[in-house]
Formats: structure tokens, sequence, C-alpha cells
């Protein structure tokens, strides 16, 4: 019970932790709206890469493909396109950048890791030439799409401060209904777990595996492009590398989420749990005043070590 | 597992928890902490501020935007008594208006905008890129290809080659043969790589007559390359930005970097610092840009 369910534990001893050291702001509405805010745009990249890995895959082209799906929307914005076109246009270059990642995986049979390394640096060119490089910020960004990203839905009031349940805390929660009934309740997810446990095995079974394969790499390219488009609306602006760092933390949750599965395989539940702990992390540590560097060493040798309890406990079975 | 963390924690909780606030506590927050410049700056406004008895978090998030935008929402509702920003206030909007409503006041610390900052102290990005490119100009006796060197998401950086540029354009026998984008970090590194393939693509002595850069990191990689690809001997002038100690020193070798702008960072820091006592002291403080005079620095100051 305790190994498999070491890392949830650990995050429930974390969240323990942090509440005794900080009583008066950790354990509280805002501060814990304001973790589920925060961790929203990872969540939606991790959820989407979740797809791509429970083929046993990985697709490192979702930072920069943020990256782009945001600067599209921008500069459609700043051209007077408006907002839904501008958001069209920008999913629909996520869903080809996913294809194409799916092609070169599924059909070219190019290894995931460098497929995927090289969309990485074309999507990131492809962000910089968006804008030539420059930050598009200010009165190209209209207030109605910035003000999804600050906005949310009014709760109450606490101390004289309004408190928000925030929109793209709903936008994730969206994510993460589809991603769990797309992958443990439907026959494409199964098919996808197949995939991923044998792919020769899931062919001769009759599973489609080039076009299951293309297809998580369209939903992995979407929902890289749903977390872009949601930074670049709680930033009211668009980086042409502002997404980059997505990947590292999208995948350190996936694997801390497979530590919570039997079989060692990624869960979209569990993901969520990686993606929380990862939040928590930051949100308590910056509450502890440790310093920055610290903390990333920190996150980095909790997440070393949970994978390394997980590995441990499957082979011990 | 568990354990582990409980212990871990506990050590860093110990050596942080004795600090308190004396005056109040101030939040220093910026996504640029390895670039040399604003360590300068963010090193020195902790010492102004804790020798102004203030408790200081300095806060970094690696380049990352939407982090900074959370840290400052942690901070915020931790209640600290102000907030110092070393980055543009119009990149994260939601922090800086979340930072409004909450009474908490911002200073910008070479932040570039005014936005939701009750002070921004700042040297003139405009008038810093305007010494360089003008001495580029007169050092090459208004001739010649020139080569440019830029960072354009930086909003500063991007100020900076807005008005070289506008210089370079403005003198009829000067062609700007490229503007570079050079990555952050290891804008070294990038700009010598990127320099070297432009040499290297332009082989004729003469064909580069200078070389702009926006900051002094990527002037001191075109160095390198120059050096390396032993093209130091055509005369191709360097000018970069900031004065960092390693532009000093190279500009009074013999080498093409010949010019940089001092910005008074420790000027700029410490007048952040002696603002944000003003403020939590209860002076009234005028809502305005400080600008803190940079200076041309050249081969024959430096001498």
């Amino acid at each position: 019970m305790i190994r498999r369910f070491g890392t949830l534990l650990g995050l429930i001893a974390i969240i323990a932790t942090f509440s005794v050291l900080r009583p008066d702001t950790f354990m509280t509405v805002p501060n814990w709206l304001n973790i589920t805010q925060q961790v929203s745009i990872l969540a939606v990249v991790a959820f989407a890469s979740t797809i791509v890995m429970v083929t046993g895959a990985f697709d490192l082209s979702v930072g920069t493909m943020a990256s782009l799906a945001g600067m599209i929307a921008a500069a459609a914005m700043q051209a007077d396109l408006g907002i839904p076109l501008a958001l069209a246009l920008a999913l629909t270059a996520a869903a080809v950048g996913g294809a194409f990642n799916g092609f070169l995986v599924a059909y070219l049979r190019i290894v995931p890791f460098v497929a995927t390394l090289g969309t990485l640096t074309m999507f990131g060119g492809f962000a910089l030439l968006v804008s030539d490089g420059s930050t598009i910020y200010g009165r190209a960004i209209p207030a109605a799409f910035g003000g999804f990203g600050r906005g949310g839905i009014p709760l109450g009031t606490i101390d004289g401060r309004a408190v928000l349940l925030p929109n793209l805390t709903l936008v994730a929660a969206g994510v993460l209904i589809v991603t769990w009934l797309l992958l443990e309740h439907t026959g494409y997810g199964r098919r996808l777990y197949a995939i991923g446990g044998n792919r020769v095995a899931a062919r001769l079974a009759g599973v489609r595996t080039r076009l299951a394969l293309l297809g998580a790499f369209v939903a992995s390219g979407v929902g890289a492009g749903i977390g872009g488009l949601m930074l670049a609306s709680r930033l009211a602006s668009a980086n042409p590398t502002q997404g980059d760092g997505l990947m590292l933390n999208a995948i350190a949750a996936v694997f801390l989420g497979v530590t919570l599965s039997q079989e060692g395989e990624p869960r979209v539940l569990g993901t969520l749990v990686g993606v929380t702990i990862l939040g928590v992390l930051a949100n308590g540590l910056t509450q502890l005043q440790i310093d920055t560097y610290v903390q990333q060493v920190l996150t980095g040798v909790i997440v070393v070590g949970a994978v390394a309890v997980g590995s441990l406990r499957r082979r011990e079975a | 597992m568990p354990k582990f963390l409980v212990r871990t924690l506990a050590v860093f909780i110990l050596a942080t928890s004795f600090a308190f606030a004396q005056n109040g506590r101030v939040a220093v927050m910026t996504p640029y902490l390895a670039s040399a410049t604003t360590r300068i700056m963010v090193d020195e406004v902790e010492t102004a501020l804790q020798d102004l008895g203030y408790t200081v978090d300095v806060i970094d998030t690696a380049g990352d935007l939407a982090a900074l935008d959370a840290r400052i929402q942690d901070v915020i509702l931790q209640d600290v008594d102000a907030i110092v920003l070393s980055a543009n206030p119009e990149l994260v909007p939601a922090a800086v208006e979340a930072a409004g409503a909450a009474g908490i006041p911002m200073f910008g610390l070479d932040a570039g905008s005014l936005q939701g900052l009750t002070v921004d102290v700042t040297s003139n990005n405009y008038a810093m890129a305007a010494q360089t490119a003008t001495y580029l100009v007169d050092a090459i006796e208004g001739e010649g290809r020139v080569l440019m060197l830029v960072h354009p998401p930086y909003a500063p950086v991007q100020k900076r080659g807005a008005i070289a540029r506008a210089i370079f354009d403005n003198t009829p026998d000067i062609e700007v043969m490229d503007e570079v984008f050079i990555e952050v970090p290891g804008p070294l590194e990038n700009a010598r790589n990127a320099v070297e393939a432009v040499l290297t693509a332009n082989p004729e002595p003469g064909s580069i007559a200078g070389i702009w850069a926006a900051w002094d990191e990527p002037a001191l990689g075109a160095l390198q390359a120059i050096e390396s690809l032993g093209r130091g001997d055509e005369g191709i002038v360097i000018v970069g930005l900031d004065a960092i100690g390693p532009a000093r020193e190279a500009i009074v070798g013999d080498g093409a970097f010949r010019a940089t702008v001092a910005q008074d960072f420790v000027g700029i820091a410490r007048t952040v610092a002696g603002v944000v006592d003003e403020a939590l002291q209860g002076d009234d403080v005028a809502r305005r840009t400080i600008y803190v005079p940079a200076a041309l620095l050249t081969r024959d100051d430096l001498r």
C-alpha cells in the first residue's frame, strides 16, 4: 500500500509540512485557488503529453509548440483578425504540427526522441519568425483575451478580497476530463495502451497502430496549443520562447504519475498528482523563502527520488 | 519518501527561518538573474535594502515569465511590504494588477515600463543605443557593412536595436548586412557561433566594417569569433553596451572591441532601494520613471 501510493503519501506529507510551517498563508482557500491557477497551464500540456507517453513515445516539442501557438494567436490579434479566428489559427497550427510529429514517428518510423527534438527546434524557429523575434503585448492583445486569463467565477470575498475560481483552472479541469474519458473509457484509449504495451502485438491484434499514433501526436500538439493560448492569455502577451520550459516539467509530471500506476503506465490522474506535486512545491518553497536555486535542486531530487522508488518497487514485484 | 521530504524541508526551513523583518519584507523578482547586469543590480538592491533594515527575498524564475507571474502571486499572498520587479511589468499584467489590488507597491529595477509600478528606475535605452551606434558610424567613417546582434524579445534590448537601426539606415553609405537574433541564455557562445558563420560567408577583408551588439556579451562573442578566425587585423570595429568587467578588459586591449556604455547599475539599484524605503516609511513618492545617466566608454577613456 505504502509502496504503491508512496508518491501520493509524499504529496500529502509535503502539504502537511507546508501547512504546519505556514499556517496563515499556505492552507487557505485563496492560496489553493492560486495554486490551481498556477499549475493549470502545465497541467494541460502534461495531460496531452500523457496521451503520447501512453504509447511509449515522447513529444519533446510541446514547449515550443505552446510558444508557437501563443505567437500565432497574438500575431493574428495584432492584425485585427479577431479573437475567434486567432484561436482557430493557433489550434490548427498546433494540430498540423502534432500531425507532422505523428507522421514522422508512425509512418517514417523515426525514433520519437529524434523526430520531436527536430520539430522542437523547428517550432521554436517558427515562433521567432512569426513576430521577427519580438514580444507582442500591450494594445495588440485585446482586453477580452487578456482578461480571460486573469478572470474567473466569483466565489465571494475573504478578508475583503474577491475570491475567484480561475478560468484557467476550469479549462484545465475540462482538458483533464476529456483526456481521462479518452484514455480510460474509449476503445481508442485502450488501443493506445496496447501500443504502449507491445506495438507489434497490438498491430497483430488488428490495431491500426500508425493511425492511432498519429492521433496521439495530434492530441499532444493540440494540448500544447491550448496551453500556449492559456499562457498568452494569462500574461496578456506572447513571447517566442515563453512556453519552452513547459516540456521538461510536463514530462516530469507524467513520470511522477507513473509511479502511482501498478503497471508502470502513464495515467492521466497520476499526471494530475505529478503536476500538483510540482505546483505545491513551487508555491510552498517560495512561501518558506527558500532560495530559488535550492528550490530547483530540491524539486529535481524529489522527482528523481519518487521515480527511483517506483522503479525499485516494480523490480521487486 | 515522506520522511526524506520532511527531513530535507526541515533543514532548509531551519536555515531560513532565522531571518525576520525589521522594517519590513521586500521581494525582489526577476526572470533574468543569469544576466550579468541583472545580477549586479539585484545584488546591490538586496544589500542596500538589507542595510536599511529590510528582509529581502530574491526570486529568479530563470527566464520563465509564467513562473514569474506565479511567484509574484505567492509573495502577494504572503503580504510582503513591497515588490521590486526586474522585468517588464507589461509581460506579467495579472500579477501587477493583483499586487495593486492587494495594496502592495511595486518598483521597477530597470523594468522598462511604468505600467502598474510606483516608480521605475532605469537607463535610457534609446539614448545609450544612440551613443554606441553614433560612435560606430564615426569610427568606420560612415561607410561600410554593419552586422547587428540583437534580442528583440527583451523590451529594453529591442529599444536599443530599433534606435541603432534607425541611425544606420539614416547613414547613406552604411549597409546593415543582417540583424542576427542572439539566443539567451548563452549569448556569448551563440554570438561567437553566429559571427563566425557570417565571417566565413564573407571572407574578403573589409567586407564587414563594424559589429553593433545590443549588449556586451554578444560583443565579446563577436570579438572571440574575429580572433579565432584570424580576422583581427581587418579593422572591424565592435561596440557593445553595459560595460561589464570582461568588456572593459577587452576594450583596453588591442582588439576589435572599441566601446561600450557604462550604465550606472549600482546607482540604479541604490536609487530603487532609496525609493522603496521612502515609500515604506510613509513618504509621498510621485509615480514616475527615473533615468540614471549612462556614459560612453571608449578605449581612450578606459586607458
